[in-house]
C-alpha cells in the first residue's frame, strides 16, 4: 500500500516537473525574443511582439527614471529615452533597477553617446558617485581630486556587454 | 478544496502612489487603498499610509514580482517579504497577478532574464498545473487570503487550450484562490485578442471575486495600451456595468500610475464608477465623465507613448 501511495505521489511531482520544464522553455523563448533580441518563437505575431517589446523597454525606462531621476535631467527627457532604448535593445535586465541605471550610464559613457561634453561630465560624475567602492569624499577640492583621479567606467562597461 | 465564504467588504478605493498621497488623504469617501507591495518597506511605511491606517482606511498590498505563472516555484524570500508587508499593513487580503515576470536560467539553458512587467501565461494544461501548484505554495506562506488578477496582454500565445474564463474558473476550483478582476484588462483582451468580455464574465466564478480594478488606457493602431496614465474610458465602464449586472463586487479600486491629474479629476472618476455600480450603466455615468474629460488637460503620456 505504502509503495503504491509513494508511486502516485512521485508521479504527481514528476508530472509537474515535466510541465515546468516545457513551460520554462516556452517562456524563456518568448522573453528572449522580447528583451534579448532573440528570433520570434514559432506561432507568435511578430508585429505584436515588437509592440510588447517596446512597451517593456518604455516601462523599464520609466522605472529607471524613477530610481535615478538625475538621468533624464542630465541627458534631457528625449535623449534619455532614445539612449535607453539603444542600451536596452538586446540587453535583458538581470538585477534590480538601480543596477540597471548604473549599467545604462556606464554604457552611454563607454559608447560616447551623449554628444554634449557638459552632459558627459555630469553623467560621469553621477556614475562615479554611485558605482565606486570608495565613496566620493566631502569637500569641493577633495571631491574634484577624487573624481579626476578615479578611472572612467569604460572597463566596467565592457564587462556588461 | 475548501473555500471559506468570508468575503472582505472593501467599498471604494484608489491605488496609493507617493505622487498623489496628499490628494488621497484629502479625498472623501475612500474606504481603502492598494499599495504596490514592492514599493513599501515594513519598518519604514510612508507617514501618509500610517495616517490612513490610523483613521481606519484598509491598506492592501498588491505584489507585482512573484511571477506565480512562471515555470519556477515562487521564491521563499519573495513570499516572506510579501507576508511581512501584509502584517505591517494589517491587511485582510493580499493580491498578485496571473503572470510570469522572469524566465531563463539553468532549466532553459539561457541567461536569466527579468521582464520588468507582467507577461501572459499560456492558457494550457501545463501552465495551469504549474500555476495551481505555485498558488498553493504561496497560500501556505501567506497569512491572509490571496486574490489573483487577470492581466492585460499585448501578445497571444499560439495553441492555447482554454478561454480566459475557463482557465480562471479551473484555477479557482483547484486552489480556492480569490479573483481580482480588472475590467480594463478584460477590455484590453477584447481589443487586442478579440475576446468578448461578456463571455469571460459568464465563465468566471464571480463568487470568488475579491474586488475589481478600473483603469484608463489608450488605443493606438488598433492596440489597446493599458497605460494607467489616461482617464477611464466608456468601453471600460461598460465592462464594469456588465460585471455589476452579474454580481455586486465587494470592492472597487481606481488605478492611476502616471500622468497624475488634479485629485478632483480622480474624485470625478470615482463618482462615475460609483454611479455605474449603482446601476446608472456606463452611458448615464459616462455622460458626466465626458464633460469632465473635456475639461481635463491633454495627457502628456499620449505624446510620450506615441
Amino acid at each position: 500500500m505504502a509503495d503504491a501511495r509513494e508511486t502516485t505521489a512521485s508521479a504527481a511531482v514528476d508530472s509537474t516537473e515535466a510541465a515546468r520544464e516545457r513551460l520554462g522553455l516556452a517562456q524563456a523563448g518568448l522573453l528572449a525574443a522580447l528583451v534579448a533580441g532573440a528570433p520570434a518563437p514559432a506561432g507568435f505575431d511578430r508585429e505584436r511582439l515588437a509592440v510588447q517589446s517596446r512597451a517593456l523597454t518604455r516601462k523599464r525606462a520609466d522605472v529607471v527614471a524613477k530610481v535615478a531621476p538625475e538621468l533624464p535631467v542630465i541627458l534631457g527627457e528625449e535623449g534619455f529615452r532614445s539612449l535607453f532604448s539603444g542600451y536596452a535593445r538586446g540587453r535583458p535586465m538581470t538585477g534590480g533597477y538601480r543596477r540597471d541605471a548604473l549599467d545604462f550610464a556606464a554604457h552611454v559613457l563607454a559608447a560616447g553617446g551623449t554628444g554634449d561634453r557638459r552632459a558627459r561630465g555630469k553623467l560621469r560624475r553621477w556614475w562615479l558617485e554611485r558605482s565606486g567602492p570608495v565613496p566620493v569624499p566631502e569637500g569641493r577640492l577633495r571631491r574634484r581630486l577624487h573624481l579626476l583621479l578615479a578611472r572612467g567606467p569604460s572597463a566596467r562597461a565592457s564587462g556588461t556587454d | 478544496m475548501e473555500r471559506t465564504d468570508t468575503r472582505v467588504p472593501l467599498g471604494t478605493g484608489i491605488g496609493w502612489r507617493p505622487e498623489i498621497a496628499d490628494g488621497i488623504e484629502a479625498l472623501p469617501g475612500i474606504d481603502w487603498v492598494e499599495v504596490v507591495a514592492e514599493n513599501v518597506c515594513p519598518g519604514h511605511l510612508p507617514d501618509s499610509l500610517l495616517r490612513l491606517r490610523a483613521r481606519g482606511t484598509t491598506v492592501i498590498p498588491h505584489g507585482v514580482s512573484l511571477g506565480l505563472g512562471g515555470a519556477e516555484r515562487p521564491a521563499p524570500e519573495r513570499l516572506t517579504a510579501l507576508a511581512e508587508r501584509v502584517e505591517a499593513l494589517g491587511a485582510p487580503l493580499v493580491t498578485e497577478h496571473i503572470a510570469f515576470v522572469r524566465a531563463g536560467g539553468t532549466p532553459a539553458r539561457t541567461p536569466r532574464m527579468e521582464a520588468g512587467h507582467l507577461l501572459p501565461v499560456p492558457r494550457t494544461r501545463d501552465a495551469l498545473d504549474v500555476l495551481c501548484e505555485n498558488v498553493r505554495i504561496a497560500q501556505d506562506a501567506l497569512p491572509v487570503p490571496l486574490a489573483l488578477e487577470n492581466i492585460a496582454a499585448l501578445v497571444n500565445w499560439p495553441d492555447e487550450e482554454m478561454t480566459e474564463g475557463r482557465f480562471l474558473a479551473e484555477l479557482v476550483e483547484r486552489t480556492g484562490v480569490r479573483l481580482l478582476i480588472d475590467v480594463a484588462n478584460l477590455h484590453t483582451n477584447h481589443v487586442n485578442r478579440g475576446e468578448d468580455p461578456a463571455v469571460a464574465l459568464d465563465e468566471l466564478p464571480l463568487e470568488a471575486l475579491a474586488y475589481v480594478h478600473v483603469a484608463g488606457g489608450v488605443e493606438r493602431d488598433g492596440v489597446w495600451h493599458d497605460s494607467h496614465a489616461h482617464p477611464v474610458t466608456r468601453p471600460v465602464l461598460e465592462v464594469l456595468a456588465q460585471l455589476s449586472a452579474r454580481t455586486a463586487p465587494p470592492g472597487v479600486l481606481l488605478e492611476r500610475d502616471e500622468n497624475f491629474p488634479p485629485v478632483a479629476e480622480l474624485a470625478g472618476e470615482l463618482a462615475t464608477i460609483g454611479a455605474v455600480l449603482g446601476g446608472a450603466g456606463a452611458d448615464g455615468a459616462a455622460d458626466g465623465a465626458a464633460s469632465r474629460d473635456a475639461a481635463a488637460r491633454t495627457p502628456r503620456e499620449a505624446v510620450r507613448h506615441g
